[in-house]
């Protein structure tokens, strides 16, 4: 369906408005259902301390569907789970030990 | 090298983060002459670290986002790869959702203008409108058909 076709079903002549109002809409399918999925790649590093563990999440994310850790031994990425509550971490001066 | 990644390793959220924890049941060790000992007042049990290892493009994530709203192709004639997005649209751009959604959004338009005109009643109904769209477009992916096969001897 056209934009043109949008403005004339709902009687409103501002394009700007309804553009906004699209987007609007969109993202709230995105919210609830899954029309389009995106994929985006992360490099993991070695972490050494403080939130190096930490990696941003996509910018342009609406609904994290997954998240998965590439297993090198076979080349797969696999999905990974959700910790339901944070670890008690108590001091961390060496993490990768 | 990661193994079994879907059993080591964990997340969890942290607003616009997300923090990576790798599960581990080894302690600190250390090499005397030939032998590989455990450090005496190294923990040793199941424990969650952070991650000891660089995985090139080893975190993936998989999400919706608004990716390719507006389009120059009518979505209902082109398959998706072939849609161009509509980087400054005009009236004529496409969205790019099928006939029921786009009938949907329709609806979430006139409840924001009924919103703005302060009909709280109407506003209601055309959201219950927009989610009933919704709904119908997505059980049309999920619909389950069953064929009995007929026996060809059967008489009726």
């Amino acid at each position: 369906m056209t934009i043109q076709e949008i403005m004339e079903r709902t009687g409103l002549k501002d394009y700007t408005l309804v553009k906004a109002y699209i987007n609007d809409a969109v993202h709230l399918i995105q919210s609830t259902s899954a029309d389009s999925i995106k994929t985006s790649y992360s490099n993991i590093t070695v972490a050494s301390g403080g939130d190096d563990h930490e990696y941003d999440l996509p910018a342009d994310l609406i609904s994290l569907k997954s998240l998965s850790v590439k297993d090198t031994q076979d080349s797969k990425y696999k999905k990974i789970r959700r910790l339901t509550s944070s670890p008690t971490v108590a001091e961390d001066t060496s993490p990768s030990t | 090298m990661s193994v079994d990644t879907h059993r080591t390793f964990f997340f969890e959220l942290k607003g616009k983060k997300v923090a990576i924890w790798k599960l581990v049941d080894s302690a600190s060790t250390d090499t005397v002459g030939s032998y590989r000992v455990r450090l005496p007042d190294s923990y040793y049990k199941n424990q969650l670290i952070y991650p000891d290892e660089a995985i090139t493009n080893g975190l993936r994530f998989e999400y919706t986002a608004l990716d390719k709203v507006f389009v120059e192709e009518d979505p209902q004639s082109t398959v998706d790869s072939s849609l161009t997005e509509a980087t400054s649209p005009s009236e004529e751009s496409h969205v790019n959702l099928n006939r029921m959604r786009s009938l949907a959004v329709v609806d979430y338009i006139k409840a924001q203008i009924n919103e703005n005109k302060g009909d709280f009643q109407m506003k209601e109904y055309y959201m219950r409108e927009f989610y009933k769209k919704l709904g119908d477009s997505e059980s049309n992916m999920r619909n389950i058909s069953i064929n009995f096969p007929v026996s060809p001897f059967s008489v009726k």
